[in-house]
C-alpha cells in the first residue's frame, strides 16, 4: 500500500513541473505587457519602459524562468506587479473562503446525489425515477453562471431571502451562513447530477447480485438490503466519480466565485489574468493544479483502499 | 425519516423567517457597487478611473471642481493667486485640516505631495499633468508657491485631479510602496480602513472633517462607513441594487436603466456636464488612413445618432464634435466643420477623388483598396459599436476590419504600428488638456496614436497651454479643434452620460463625474435609516 502511494506521489511530481513550465509559458505567450497595463494608456513610452525594467520583464525569457523557479523553490511565489502583496499571502487569504465553498457545497450534494440515484435504482421505472433522472440531466446540462444566475433572480431579487452579493464572514457566523448558501447550492447543483446517475447505474448491478438476493432470502428488511447490503458495495465507483468530480469542482468555484463575488481562489485567478498581474497568475496556476493532482492522488490512494486489486497494477 | 423532515422543513422555516429581512438589516455602511478595482490607491502610481473615484474621497486636493465641470472652486486652498505672468501660483491654504490620525496639515504637506507627483525621479505616469515645474515650495504654515518654468493655463484643473492630492508624508515613508495598498493616510472626508484587492475598500469617517468644498451643502461627511464593494458580473450588480442589497452604483448597463426609473424609490440621475467620449482615431501615415478624403467620408458615412441610440438603448449622446461641448474651450466654430451624416455625399466624395467601386462593391484607387484595419479593447460596447460602423462604411464602398482585444492585451497593442485606425474612450477635464495629449507631436507614438506631428499644431497647443489670459488660451485651442476637425483625424462617435442609481435608503446623491469619479467626495449623501 505504501509503495503503490510513494508510486503514485513520484509520477505526480513530473506533472508538477509541467505545470510550472506551462502556467509560465501560457503568460509569457499571451499578448500582454503589463507594464503597459500598469503605466496606463496616456503614457509615453519612456514611463512603459521605466516601469519594464522596474518589474523585471527586460530579462530574456530563460533567465526570468529560472529566477521564477529558485524563488518557487524557497516557497517565494513572488509579489503581486498590481498592489505589491506577496502572491503566498493573497494564496493564503483566499484558499479558505474557496476551500470553505467547497465543502459548503458537497455537504449536501453528496449525500442529496447517493440518495437520489439510490431511490430511482430501487424505484426502477417509476414516475419518481424519471423524475430524478429529469432533474440529475438538468444538473449535468445546466451551466454554473446560468444556475447562478437564475437562483439570484429567484432567491436574491424575486424573493429576497438571501444575500448574494459575496461573503459576509466564516460560514459558522449567521451572516456568513446565509451568504454561502446560494453559491454553495449553485456549486453543489453541477455535482448532484452525476453522482445520482453513478449511484444509480451502481446500485441497479449491485441490486441483481447474488448476494442481495440471498439477503432478501434471509428475511432482512428492504432498508437493511437496500443500505448495508447494496448501497455499501455499491459505493466504490461513486466514490472514484466524487474523487475525480472534486477536481472539476475547482473550475466551477472560478465562475461561482465571480458570479457571487465570493472572495476566493478562482475569483483571484481571474482578477489577476485580466489585470495582467503574471506573479499573481501563475501562483492561482500553479495552486489550483496543486490541488488538482492531490485529489486525484487521493482517489488513486482511495481505490487502491477500496479495492485491493489495483495495488498490484 | 419523520425527525429528518422536522429537522429541514425547521431550518428551512429559520432561514426564511431570519433571512427575509436582509436588507433591511443592512443598515449600514453605504454600500457602493462597481465591477472593477484599481490597480493600488497611490495617487501618483494609478491612472485608473476606479482609483480616482475613491481616492476623492480618501484625499483632498488644493482646489475642487464644480459639477459644471469648468468652474474651480476652493479646497484645501482657500484662495489663490497667480503673477502676472503666469509662472508663479500662490495657494493660501486653509488652517483647520487634520490628516485622519489628527495630525495638522501644514505647508510642507502639500509641498512634499506635490514634488512627489511632479518629480520624474518617482517616475508617474501622471508627472506631466503638473506642468514644467521649477519650484514648489511653502512660505511658512499656510503658504504654498508653485512655480512653473513657462505659463501652464491647464494647472488649476490638473491640480484639482487626484493625482495632486495631499499625502501624509510620514505614511507615505513608513508604507513605501505599499502605500495606497495596506493602508493609506490623507485629509479626505473619509478614511482608509482596509483594502481587499478585487473584493472591496472599507472607508470610515474622518471626524476631524469640516473643510469640504463650497460645492457642497453640508461640508461634513455624513455617513460612519462607506464600503466599495467590486462585483464584476453586472447582472449581479444589477440584482443586488433591485433587491436593495447595495445602496448606489454608477456602473449599471445601459440596458437597465429604464427599469431602475421605474422602480418605486429607487433615483437614477444622469450628469450632463460628464466628459467621457469615445471616438475612432486615424493614423495619418499609414496608406488608405492618410488619405484626407477617405477620413472625411468616413466621419460623414457613420450614423452617430444610430449608433448613440441603438448600442445605448437612448442613454448614450451624439458626439457631434471633436470635442465634448460640456468641456472648457470647447469651440462652437470648429464643430460646425465637423462633416454631417450623409451617406450619399460621402460617396460623391470618394468618387469625385478617384475612388471607384470595384466589382465587389470596395472602393479602389491607383490598385488600393479602400479597407483599414480599426484596433480597440473588447469591452461591452466597442465590438457593437465598430460592427455597426463596419456596416455603414460597406455601404459607401469602404472596407473597415475589425480587431477588438482583450483589455489585458489591448494597451500593448494599441501602442504598436499593427493597426489603421483605434476606438477609444478617454476622460478629460479641458480642451487644452484633451489635444495636448493626444495630438502633440512629442507625445506620438503613444499617446499621439494618430502619428500627428504638425508644426502649427505643436505651436498652438503651446499657446493654449502657455496662455496667461483665457480670451487667448481659448482662440488657441480653438484654433486647433478647427485644424484637427478639417483634417478629419478623429471620428467622433457617442459621449457616455454619467448615470447614478442610487436606492431608497440614501439621499443626498449628486453626480459628479470628475475623471469618472461619480459620487466625488460623497458629501451631502446621507442615510435614511
Amino acid at each position: 500500500m505504501l509503495r503503490h502511494t510513494l508510486q503514485r506521489l513520484l509520477l505526480a511530481l513530473p506533472v508538477l513541473l509541467g505545470v510550472l513550465l506551462l502556467g509560465f509559458l501560457l503568460m509569457q505567450v499571451v499578448p500582454t505587457d503589463p507594464a503597459q497595463v500598469r503605466a496606463g494608456p496616456t503614457a509615453t513610452q519612456d514611463i512603459v519602459e521605466a516601469i519594464r525594467r522596474d518589474l523585471g520583464l527586460d530579462q530574456p525569457l530563460w533567465k526570468q524562468f529560472l529566477i521564477y523557479v529558485g524563488r518557487l523553490l524557497q516557497g517565494d511565489l513572488g509579489v503581486s506587479i498590481i498592489n505589491n502583496v506577496p502572491v503566498v499571502q493573497e494564496l493564503g487569504n483566499t484558499i479558505g473562503p474557496t476551500l470553505e465553498l467547497m465543502v459548503a457545497s458537497l455537504i449536501w450534494a453528496i449525500p442529496l446525489g447517493i440518495a437520489m440515484g439510490t431511490v430511482g435504482a430501487y424505484f426502477r421505472g417509476s414516475i419518481l425515477d424519471r423524475a430524478i433522472m429529469a432533474v440529475s440531466v438538468a444538473g449535468v446540462s445546466l451551466p454554473v453562471f446560468f444556475l447562478g444566475l437564475a437562483l439570484i433572480w429567484l432567491l436574491g431579487f424575486k424573493y429576497p431571502l438571501l444575500p448574494f452579493t459575496g461573503r459576509m464572514g466564516p460560514f459558522w457566523t449567521w451572516d456568513g451562513f446565509l451568504a454561502i448558501i446560494l453559491p454553495a447550492i449553485t456549486l453543489g447543483g453541477v455535482f448532484v447530477g452525476p453522482v445520482a446517475r453513478m449511484t444509480r447505474s451502481s446500485v441497479l448491478d449491485v441490486l441483481g447480485a447474488d448476494h442481495v438476493r440471498t439477503a432478501r432470502a434471509k428475511g432482512l428488511t428492504e432498508r437493511a438490503v437496500v443500505m448495508r447490503h447494496a448501497l455499501r458495495n455499491a459505493l466504490v465507483p461513486v466514490v472514484t466519480l466524487i474523487g475525480l468530480q472534486i477536481g472539476f469542482l475547482l473550475g466551477g468555484a472560478v465562475v461561482t466565485e465571480t458570479v457571487f463575488s465570493w472572495p476566493g481562489i478562482g475569483r483571484l485567478a481571474v482578477g489577476a489574468i485580466l489585470s495582467s498581474d503574471l506573479p499573481m497568475a501563475q501562483g492561482t496556476i500553479i495552486v489550483l493544479s496543486l490541488g488538482f493532482i492531490l485529489i486525484n492522488l487521493a482517489v488513486d490512494v482511495l481505490y487502491a483502499v477500496l479495492d485491493p486489486r489495483v495495488r498490484g497494477a | 425519516m419523520n425527525r429528518l423532515t422536522a429537522l429541514l422543513l425547521g431550518s428551512a422555516a429559520a432561514v426564511a423567517a431570519t433571512a427575509a429581512p436582509v436588507s433591511a438589516q443592512q443598515k449600514a455602511p453605504l454600500s457602493i457597487l462597481r465591477v472593477i478595482d484599481a490597480d493600488n490607491y497611490d495617487p501618483i502610481r494609478s491612472t485608473s478611473t476606479a482609483a480616482a473615484e475613491a481616492l476623492y474621497m480618501l484625499a483632498d486636493t488644493l482646489v475642487s471642481v464644480d459639477f459644471d465641470m469648468k468652474t474651480i472652486k476652493p479646497g484645501l486652498a482657500e484662495s489663490w493667486k497667480v503673477s502676472p505672468d503666469g509662472t508663479t501660483y500662490t495657494f493660501k491654504l486653509r488652517t483647520d485640516v487634520k490628516f485622519c490620525d489628527g495630525r495638522p496639515m501644514t505647508a510642507e504637506d502639500v509641498v512634499y505631495s506635490l514634488k512627489r507627483w511632479t518629480d520624474p525621479a518617482n517616475k508617474s505616469p501622471v508627472s506631466f499633468r503638473g506642468g514644467q515645474v521649477k519650484d514648489i515650495r511653502a512660505e511658512g504654515d499656510a503658504t504654498v508657491v508653485y512655480e512653473l518654468k513657462e505659463p501652464y493655463s491647464d494647472l488649476l484643473f490638473q491640480i484639482g485631479l487626484s493625482f495632486a492630492s495631499v499625502v501624509d508624508k510620514n505614511a507615505v515613508e513608513k508604507l513605501g510602496a505599499n502605500f495606497g495598498v495596506q493602508g493609506f493616510n490623507a485629509t479626505g472626508p473619509y478614511c482608509w480602513v482596509k483594502w481587499t484587492p478585487r473584493q472591496e475598500l472599507v472607508m470610515k469617517k474622518n471626524p476631524h472633517y469640516t473643510w469640504g468644498p463650497p460645492i457642497y451643502k453640508d461640508p461634513k461627511p455624513q455617513i460612519d462607513e462607506i464600503v466599495w464593494k467590486i462585483i464584476p458580473e453586472s447582472n449581479t450588480l444589477m440584482a443586488a441594487i433591485q433587491a436593495k442589497q447595495a445602496d448606489v452604483t454608477y456602473y449599471m448597463p445601459y440596458i437597465a436603466l429604464d427599469t431602475m426609473q421605474r422602480m418605486p424609490g429607487m433615483q437614477v440621475q444622469r450628469q450632463d456636464n460628464y466628459i467621457y467620449d469615445i471616438f475612432m482615431g486615424f493614423k495619418v501615415d499609414k496608406p488608405v488612413a492618410s488619405e484626407g478624403v477617405i477620413r472625411e467620408a468616413v466621419n460623414m458615412a457613420v450614423n452617430k445618432d444610430a449608433i448613440a441610440k441603438a448600442i445605448f438603448f437612448g442613454k448614450g449622446q451624439t458626439l457631434p464634435a471633436l470635442l465634448n461641448a460640456s468641456v472648457l474651450d470647447f469651440d462652437k466654430d470648429a464643430a460646425a466643420k465637423m462633416p454631417k451624416y450623409d451617406p450619399a455625399a460621402a460617396a460623391k466624395l470618394l468618387d469625385a477623388a478617384g475612388w471607384k467601386a470595384g466589382a465587389d462593391g470596395l472602393r479602389e484607387k491607383d490598385g488600393k483598396k479602400a479597407t483599414f484595419t480599426v484596433y480597440g479593447i473588447r469591452n461591452d460596447v466597442n465590438p457593437r459599436i465598430t460592427e455597426a460602423m463596419q456596416a455603414d462604411l460597406r455601404k459607401v464602398g469602404i472596407d473597415m476590419k475589425i480587431q477588438l482585444w482583450d483589455a489585458t492585451v489591448a494597451w500593448g497593442k494599441l501602442a504598436t504600428q499593427e493597426f489603421d485606425a483605434f476606438v477609444m474612450a478617454y476622460p478629460y477635464v479641458t480642451a487644452t488638456e484633451a489635444l495636448n495629449l493626444y495630438f502633440n507631436s512629442r507625445q506620438a507614438p503613444t499617446p499621439n496614436r494618430m502619428n500627428w506631428k504638425d508644426a502649427k499644431t505643436d505651436e498652438m497647443l503651446k499657446a493654449a497651454a502657455t496662455a496667461v489670459d483665457a480670451d487667448k488660451r481659448k482662440q488657441a485651442i480653438g484654433a486647433v479643434q478647427a485644424q484637427l476637425t478639417e483634417a478629419n483625424v478623429w471620428v467622433p462617435l457617442v459621449s457616455q452620460p454619467l448615470w447614478v442609481v442610487s436606492g431608497d435608503r440614501v439621499e443626498g446623491v449628486r453626480a459628479h463625474g470628475v475623471y469618472g469619479a461619480g459620487l466625488y467626495k460623497g458629501l451631502d449623501i446621507k442615510l435614511k435609516r
